[in-house]
C-alpha cells in the first residue's frame, strides 16, 4: 500500500450510544476527534435504543408479528424488517456528523459490500467487498455503515440479493469485520462502559476496567455473560490480528485494549507472563434447570443415556453441564426449554433388548419417573405398559429438577495446570452457605451451577477472593 | 501509482464455519472416582472441600471435575496419578483411577446453542467402541475421556460424523512441561 494510503479507523456505537441526540452528539465527536487526529474514520451503528424505543430492532418486529400473531412472518421479510432499525440509525447519524460540517453518507450492509450467506436471521459473512467504502473515504467522506446486516449475491429473481441479518452480537461482527477487510488500523467498539470489567457493575461496586485482555479472555467472558464484544466480532479480529478497543461513548478514559495473547504477554509492567495465568473477571449467565435421572447401576446405563440426548436433540433441546456418575446421568437446560423437557421425560420410556442373558425376562424397559407430583404420563402409561408387555421387566429412573439455577463463572487462563482453582471457588462458594450444584470447566474457564438468588453474592464472593485479594 | 487512485482492493473471506470445526486430542490422561465417605463429614459441602484441599496440598491440577453425590470425579495428566494415590491414601480416601485415556475435546462455535452435538458425538463414539468415562462441555466445545487404545478409531468416526479433514484433529499438551 502507498505511504499516503488512508489510516482507517473502525468505530461502532452500539444502542445506548445513538438513542438521543446529546449521546449521539457525544459518538459524533469521537468520530471527529479521530478524524482531525488524521484518522479515517468507518462508523458502524446499531439500531436507536432497547427495549420498545420506537426504532429498536424489537419494536420492529412487533410491527410485523402485530399483523396477525398466528402467522409467523417470513424469514425474508422479518429480516427486511429487522434491518430497517439500523438504515434510520446511520441516516440520522451521519445526517448528524454532517450538521456539525462533516461529509458523511449512511450505507446498508449491501450498499458497504457485506456479502452473506442467505441464513436470514443468522447469516454468516462470506466477504466484504471494500471498493464502494475505499472510494468513499477517498473523496473525503465518513461512511456511516449499519451495523447487523449483508445482502446474499444476487439470485435468478432479486438483482441485487435479499438483505440479511447477522444474528446476535451482529453490529460488532460487522465493525470487526469491516476493520479487516479495510485493513483498519483499530477497531473501536463504543459501549455505556468505559471497557472490559472485572465483573457486572451492578453487582460488583469493585469492578475495575482491564487495560488489556487477550481476545480468547474477551470471547470468554462474553459467551460466559458479559455483555462486552460478542464473540464473534472478537473471534475475527482475533483470526486476523485486528486491535480491538472497548471504550465508553461517555467518557475519555482510555478503555481496554484487546490483543493476541503474544502481544498481552509481552507487554510487561503489570502485565507480562503473569496474564497466562490470571483470573481476568467473573461472570454469570442463563437461567437454566438442572436435571438429575436416577438410573441405578444398570448395565444399559449407555443405551438410556444416548436416547435421552436423542429425545433432547430432536427436540430442540440444548442440554449442557453433562455429567456422568455410575448410577445417574445429569444436565442442565435452558428454563425456556424446561417444559418441554419435562414433557420428554415424564414417562418416557426406553426398551432394551436382554439378548443371550440366561434368565432374564425378553428386555427390560426403563420408565422416567419425575418425583414431586409432575408425572401424569408415568401415571398413564405404566400400567398400560405392564398389561401389553408381561414378559418385560419395567424399572423406574425417578427424575428429579432443580428449577431457578445459573451459572456463575471464574474466567481462568490455562487454569487447568494450576492446581487448587476450583477449591478456591467451592470454598467461597459453600462458605456462605452458597450450594455447587454442579461444576463445569473449559481450558478458559471454571463454571458452577448455583441458585438464582444466590448470583449477586456468588459475583461479589468471588471477585473479592479472586480478584480483589 | 496515483495515491489518489482508488485502489482495487481483494475481497476478503474471514468468518469462520459455524458448527464443529476442529478435534483437539491430549494423550496420557487419567481418571480418579474419589469417595466422600458421608458419615465422616457434616455436610456433603464439607466432604467435597476436605476432598479438594488434599487434591490442593499434593499440587494436582485437575479438569473435568465433577460432584456427585457420594464422590468426586475429576480427569488429570497421567504423570499426576501417583501423586494422586499417594494424597488420597495418606488422607485415608479411597479412590479408584484408571490410566492409559484420552481426553478428546470436539470444538464448535456457539455449542450451546445447538441441539444434537452430544448425541451426534456419542454415537460416533458408540461405533467406535470407545468407552465414555466423563464428559463436560462449555459454549465451544464438548470434551470426552475415552480410553486410549480406542483414541484413533474414535478421532475417525468423529470425522466421518463432522465432515472434517484429518487436519483439523490437533494434538494438545495437558502439562507445562510438555507444552515446553
Amino acid at each position: 500500500m502507498s505511504l499516503l494510503s488512508p489510516r482507517i479507523l473502525v468505530q461502532k456505537f452500539g444502542g445506548t450510544s445513538v438513542d438521543r441526540p446529546e449521546n449521539r452528539a457525544l459518538a459524533a465527536r469521537k468520530v471527529i476527534k479521530a478524524k482531525n487526529a488524521g484518522f479515517s474514520p468507518v462508523v458502524v451503528v446499531s439500531a436507536i435504543g432497547r427495549n420498545g424505543a420506537p426504532y429498536a430492532t424489537d419494536t420492529l418486529i412487533k410491527v410485523l408479528r402485530d399483523v396477525d400473531p398466528q402467522v409467523p412472518p417470513a424469514p425474508h421479510e422479518m429480516d427486511m424488517i429487522m434491518a430497517c432499525g439500523e438504515i434510520i440509525s446511520s441516516v440520522v447519524f451521519a445526517h448528524t456528523l454532517q450538521t456539525m460540517g462533516y461529509k458523511a453518507i449512511a450505507l446498508s450492509g449491501g450498499q458497504a459490500g457485506i456479502i452473506t450467506n442467505p441464513e436470514f436471521g443468522n447469516a454468516r459473512i462470506l466477504e466484504i467487498r471494500p471498493n464502494a467504502l475505499h472510494k468513499l473515504i477517498e473523496a473525503g467522506y465518513i461512511p456511516v455503515v449499519c451495523g447487523f446486516q449483508g445482502m446474499t449475491e444476487p439470485d435468478e429473481i432479486l438483482e441485487p440479493g435479499s438483505i440479511t441479518t447477522l444474528g446476535r452480537g451482529g453490529s460488532d461482527t460487522t465493525a470487526s469485520a469491516l476493520g479487516v477487510a479495510l485493513k483498519a488500523v483499530a477497531v473501536e467498539i463504543y459501549t455505556d462502559v468505559d471497557g472490559v470489567k472485572t465483573a457486572d457493575p451492578s453487582l460488583v461496586e469493585n469492578a475495575r476496567t482491564l487495560d488489556i485482555c487477550t481476545y480468547e479472555e474477551v470471547a470468554e467472558m462474553a459467551h460466559q455473560g458479559a455483555k462486552v464484544v460478542h464473540p464473534r466480532a472478537a473471534e475475527i479480529a482475533m483470526d486476523h490480528n485486528i486491535p480491538l478497543w472497548v471504550k465508553s461513548t461517555f467518557s475519555d478514559l482510555p478503555g481496554t485494549r484487546i490483543a493476541n495473547s503474544e502481544e498481552s504477554t509481552s507487554t510487561g509492567g503489570d502485565y507480562g507472563e503473569s496474564m497466562r495465568y490470571r483470573t481476568t473477571g467473573i461472570a454469570h449467565t442463563g437461567k437454566v434447570v438442572f436435571i438429575r435421572l436416577e438410573t441405578g447401576e444398570v448395565t444399559h446405563k449407555s443405551e438410556i443415556e444416548r436416547q435421552v440426548y436423542r429425545m433432547m436433540a430432536e427436540a430442540g433441546v440444548n442440554i449442557y453441564f453433562v455429567t456422568f456418575s455410575p448410577t445417574s446421568i445429569s444436565f442442565a437446560v435452558p428454563r425456556s426449554l424446561y417444559p418441554i423437557a419435562r414433557d420428554l421425560l415424564d414417562g418416557m420410556i426406553v426398551p432394551v433388548r436382554n439378548e443371550n442373558q440366561v434368565g432374564a425376562k425378553r428386555a427390560t424397559y426403563y420408565i422416567f419417573k419425575y418425583e414431586g407430583g409432575l408425572d401424569l404420563a408415568y401415571r398413564v402409561q405404566r400400567p398400560l405398559l405392564m398389561s401389553v408387555e408381561p414378559d418385560v421387566e419395567i424399572v423406574d429412573v425417578p427424575a428429579t429438577a432443580i428449577e431457578n439455577c445459573t451459572v456463575v463463572s471464574v474466567i481462568a487462563s490455562n487454569h487447568r495446570r494450576i492446581p487448587g482453582v476450583l477449591m478456591t471457588i467451592h470454598e467461597t462458594l459453600t462458605k456462605a452457605g452458597i450450594t455447587v450444584y454442579q461444576t463445569a470447566d473449559s481450558e478458559m474457564s471454571v463454571s458452577c451451577l448455583i441458585s438464582e438468588s444466590d448470583v449477586k453474592r456468588a459475583v461479589q464472593l468471588l471477585h473479592e477472593r479472586l480478584l480483589e485479594q | 501509482m496515483d495515491s489518489r487512485t482508488p485502489q482495487i482492493i481483494p475481497n476478503v473471506t474471514f468468518e469462520r464455519e459455524r458448527g464443529v470445526h476442529a478435534i483437539q486430542v491430549t494423550h496420557d490422561v487419567a481418571h480418579a472416582v474419589m469417595a466422600i465417605d458421608s458419615e465422616a463429614y457434616p455436610t456433603h459441602a464439607a466432604g467435597v472441600q476436605f476432598l479438594l484441599r488434599a487434591l490442593n496440598d499434593a499440587q494436582i491440577p485437575l479438569f473435568l471435575i465433577k460432584l456427585h453425590r457420594t464422590a468426586i470425579t475429576a480427569g488429570l495428566a497421567g504423570v499426576y496419578l501417583p501423586k494422586l494415590e499417594e494424597a488420597m491414601a495418606r488422607e485415608g480416601i479411597r479412590v479408584k483411577t484408571r490410566r492409559d485415556l484420552s481426553l478428546i475435546i470436539v470444538k464448535a462455535a456457539l455449542m450451546r446453542e445447538t441441539s444434537g452435538v452430544m448425541v451426534q458425538i456419542s454415537d460416533a463414539l458408540v461405533a467406535a467402541k470407545a468407552n465414555l468415562f466423563q464428559t463436560g462441555d462449555s459454549h465451544n466445545s464438548v470434551q470426552c475421556l475415552i480410553e486410549a487404545d480406542r483414541t484413533d478409531a474414535a478421532l475417525n468416526e468423529l470425522c466421518k460424523t463432522f465432515h472434517l479433514e484429518a487436519s483439523a484433529v490437533i494434538e494438545s499438551p495437558l502439562t507445562e512441561e510438555r507444552a515446553r
